[in-house]
C-alpha cells in the first residue's frame, strides 16, 4: 500500500504542477493513528501529506459537487467514492469534465466505531498492519485484530473495490469479495419472521439521536434541503418518538433506493453504531432484480428511478 | 468534610441498594452493545467498571425530548418530574463539571428552568474518577483533571478491589454519613495512599496540553479567520458533536397533535446550531447560511461567548466529539490552530 501512497503523491504533484486541477480531494493523516481526515490539497508542497490506506473511510465524493470553485477538481477515489461520482454523472449532478478521478485500489476501510469498542476507547498511539492483521497499541496495551473484526461491514462484502470509471489508476486493481457474499447478510435477515425484523429495526433505531451524521456523510443525500429540515410544511416530528425516527430512516432509504452505492459511510458515521445497511441493501436488491440496475457503475445508463418501461415488473402495485 | 471511606467492590451492590432506596438511580449500562446512561432498578444492573459512554449523561437531566405540557382546546397541564430525586452513579469528573455548567444556564439567576431544576437541584452526583484517559480526553487543557471534583458530590477512586469514597459536597457528605456502616468502612492510611497513587498515575497519563488561556482573546479577533473556511470544508455539518456534547444545551419547542385524541403536547427537544433550520427566520432568510457560520457559532459559543457571560469555557474536554466526529475534526487541533495562529 505504501507504493500507492507514493504514486498518489507523485500524481497529485504532477496534476497541480501542470495545472490540470486546482484542488485534489484526498485524505491526510488524522489526529489519531487509525483515522484519516478529508483534505483539499491545492499546492504541490502539500501533496506529500496525502495518504491512502485502511483508515480512509469517508466517502469523498460528497465534497466534489460543492468544490468546483477552484477550477477542475480531482478526487482520490476508492471503489465506492468512484461509484458515487459515476452516479452523480448519471444523475446530471456533474459533468465528466468537472472531475478528474484518481482511482486507488481499496482492500477495505476501518469502521472506527468498531475499533473504539475493541480498544475500549483507550488512547491508540500506534497502529500498523502486520501479517494480514491490524495492530492497535497504546500506553500499556496492544490489541491485534482480524480484518473482519474491524473493517466496515460494507467493505467485507464489497463488489467494486476499484472505481468503475477513472482518469488515472494507481497500482493493481483490488479483488472484489467472493461472489455470493454480497447479499449474504441481507438473505440471512430475510429469513427472519416479519415480527423479528420489525423488532430488530425498533431496537436499532431506538438508539438514533437524530444527529443526521448518516445523511450528511452520504454522498447520495445531496438535496439542497432535506425534508426533515423543512418547516413549512413540517413533514416530520422533530423528537425521538420511534415513529418519527423510523420515518426519517425509511424516507432516507427510499430516497436513496436505486442510488445507494453501498459505501457504508452512513454506518461508519453513526456514533451509536446503528445497523443502517439492511434497509438500503434490501432496496438495492429489489432494484437490481426488477430493473437490472446497479447504481454508480455506468455513467451513461439512465438511473432506474428516472426511466419507465412498459415491461417493468409492477406486480407490487395494489 | 467527612473522612475518606472504603467500599469493597464485592459490596458495591449494597451501596447501590442504599442509593436505590432513596433515589432514582442512573448509571452507564450496556444497551444493545452500547453503554448508555439509563435508569437502573436493581443493584446488579450496574457494574463497578463504569464503561465510558458515547453519549454524555446530560440527557438524564435534560432529556433529548421532554413533554412540557399536554392539553386540549380548553385546558393545559404541565407534566410532573421524577418521583424521587435522581442519583447518577459512574459519571466521569468531566460529566459532573458539565452538569454544574448547565446549571449555570438552566438553574441559576432570576429565572430558572423548572424542567431542569426539578431533576438537578436535589440530584446526587457520584463520580468515578478516571484511572485511564480515554482517546480524545483533554480535560487537563481546561483546568480540570481525571479526578476533578467540580460538580461532584461523591468521588470514587478505584484502587483495584475497592473504591476509596470521598464526599466532595455537603450533599455528598450527608449521604455518606447516612450510608456509613451499611457498606462503607473507614479507609485506612494504606487505602488512601493507594488512591493517591492511582490519582497521580492518571494525571501523568493525560496527554500533553496546549495552553489555551489566551483563546478567548484570540477568538475575539478571529471572526473572519480563514481557518473557519478550512474547517467548514471538511465538516459534514451534522449534529453528532453537539448531541454527544455534555454542555451543548440548545433546544427547540414544538407543539404536536396527539393523533386521534383531540389533544396536543408541547415538547422540548435538543436542537443544534449545526442544523440549517436553527437560525432560519420566518422570512426565509438565514443569518447563518452555511457550514462555515454554523461551525463558527459552535466554537465561538463554547470558547468565547460563554466565557464572556460565565467566565468559563462551555467545554469540559470530555473528548466525545473527538471520538465520534465522522470526519475526524478534532477540537483539540482546532483550538491549537487558533492559538498558534494567534
Amino acid at each position: 500500500m505504501a507504493g500507492v501512497e507514493q504514486a498518489l503523491r507523485e500524481t497529485a504533484r504532477e496534476l497541480l504542477r501542470e495545472g490540470k486541477v486546482g484542488t485534489i480531494i484526498g485524505y491526510v493523516r488524522g489526529s489519531t493513528p487509525f483515522r484519516s481526515t478529508p483534505a483539499f490539497i491545492e499546492n504541490e508542497e502539500e501533496a506529500d501529506r496525502l495518504v491512502f490506506d485502511v483508515t480512509c473511510g469517508s466517502n469523498l465524493a460528497r465534497y466534489v459537487r460543492n468544490h468546483g470553485r477552484d477550477g477542475r477538481v480531482a478526487i482520490v477515489a476508492k471503489g465506492c467514492d468512484g461509484r458515487a461520482v459515476v452516479q452523480y454523472l448519471s444523475e446530471g449532478q456533474l459533468k465528466r469534465d468537472d472531475v478528474l478521478i484518481v482511482g486507488v485500489p481499496c482492500t477495505g476501510v476501518l469502521d472506527h466505531g468498531k475499533v473504539s469498542r475493541l480498544v475500549r476507547n483507550r488512547n491508540v498511539t500506534g497502529f500498523r498492519e502486520e501479517n494480514g492483521k491490524l495492530v492497535f497499541e497504546g500506553d500499556g496495551f496492544e490489541v491485534t485484530a482480524d480484518r473482519e473484526d474491524v473493517l466496515a461491514d460494507s467493505c467485507l462484502r464489497c463488489r467494486y473495490p476499484n472505481p468503475p470509471v477513472h482518469d488515472v489508476f494507481l497500482d493493481e486493481p483490488a479483488e472484489a469479495a467472493p461472489d455470493g457474499l454480497h447479499w449474504q447478510e441481507l438473505e440471512k435477515f430475510e429469513q427472519m419472521a416479519a415480527q423479528e425484523r420489525w423488532a430488530f429495526f425498533e431496537k436499532e433505531f431506538a438508539r438514533c439521536i437524530r444527529c443526521y451524521a448518516c445523511r450528511n456523510a452520504c454522498p447520495m443525500c445531496y438535496c439542497e434541503e432535506c425534508f426533515v429540515d423543512q418547516s413549512d410544511p413540517q413533514w416530520i416530528g422533530k423528537g425521538i418518538d420511534p415513529s418519527d425516527t423510523m420515518l426519517f430512516h425509511l424516507v432516507r432509504a427510499l430516497h436513496t433506493a436505486g442510488r445507494c452505492v453501498e459505501c457504508g459511510a452512513c454506518e461508519r458515521a453513526c456514533p451509536l453504531g446503528i445497523r443502517l445497511d439492511l434497509l438500503n441493501s434490501k432496496l438495492e436488491r429489489e432494484v437490481h432484480d426488477r430493473f437490472g440496475y446497479t447504481p454508480g457503475t455506468d455513467p451513461d445508463e439512465t438511473p432506474a428511478m428516472a426511466t419507465y418501461d412498459e415491461e417493468d415488473k409492477q406486480e407490487f402495485m395494489l | 468534610m467527612s473522612k475518606p471511606l472504603k467500599l469493597e467492590k464485592k459490596r458495591f451492590g449494597e451501596f447501590v441498594d442504599v442509593l436505590l432506596s432513596r433515589y432514582w438511580v442512573f448509571g452507564p449500562v450496556e444497551v444493545d452493545g452500547v453503554a448508555r446512561f439509563r435508569r437502573i432498578e436493581s443493584a446488579d444492573a450496574l457494574k463497578p467498571g463504569f464503561p465510558g459512554t458515547v453519549e454524555s449523561p446530560k440527557g438524564v437531566f435534560f432529556p433529548q425530548m421532554e413533554t412540557m405540557l399536554t392539553g386540549d382546546r380548553n385546558e393545559a397541564a404541565s407534566t410532573s418530574g421524577p418521583e424521587e430525586p435522581i442519583a447518577i452513579v459512574g459519571a466521569r469528573p468531566c460529566d459532573a463539571r458539565a452538569l454544574l455548567m448547565l446549571d449555570r444556564v438552566f438553574g441559576t439567576g432570576e429565572r430558572t428552568d423548572p424542567y431542569w431544576t426539578r431533576r438537578y437541584r436535589d440530584a446526587l452526583v457520584v463520580v468515578a474518577g478516571c484511572t485511564e484517559p480515554m482517546a480524545g480526553c483533554f480535560c487537563n487543557w481546561l483546568g480540570s483533571g481525571p479526578f476533578g471534583r467540580t460538580g461532584a458530590d461523591i468521588m470514587l477512586t478505584d484502587t483495584g478491589d475497592a473504591f476509596v469514597v470521598e464526599a466532595c459536597s455537603e450533599k455528598g457528605s450527608g449521604f455518606l454519613e447516612q450510608a456509613k456502616g451499611l457498606s462503607l468502612s473507614e479507609a485506612s492510611g494504606e487505602d488512601q495512599s493507594k488512591a493517591e497513587g492511582v490519582r497521580s498515575a492518571a494525571e501523568s497519563a493525560m496527554p500533553e496540553k496546549t495552553d489555551v488561556s489566551s483563546l478567548k482573546e484570540i477568538l475575539d479577533r478571529s471572526w473572519d479567520s480563514p481557518l473557519w473556511d478550512r474547517l467548514a470544508e471538511r465538516c459534514l455539518s451534522c449534529a453528532a458533536c453537539a448531541y454527544l456534547c455534555p454542555t451543548c444545551h440548545c433546544f427547540d419547542i414544538q407543539d404536536e397533535k396527539l393523533p386521534g385524541t383531540g389533544r396536543y403536547r408541547r415538547i422540548r427537544i435538543w436542537d443544534s446550531c449545526m442544523a440549517p433550520l436553527f437560525t432560519k427566520e420566518a422570512s426565509g432568510h438565514n443569518p447563518r447560511p452555511a457550514g462555515r457560520e454554523r461551525l463558527r457559532q459552535r466554537v465561538m459559543h463554547k470558547f468565547n461567548y460563554f466565557v464572556e457571560a460565565c467566565n468559563e469555557t462551555a467545554c469540559v474536554g470530555c473528548g466525545r466529539c473527538v471520538r465520534s466526529c465522522p470526519v475526524n475534526i478534532d477540537i483539540r487541533e482546532v483550538l491549537a490552530e487558533f492559538v498558534n495562529a494567534g
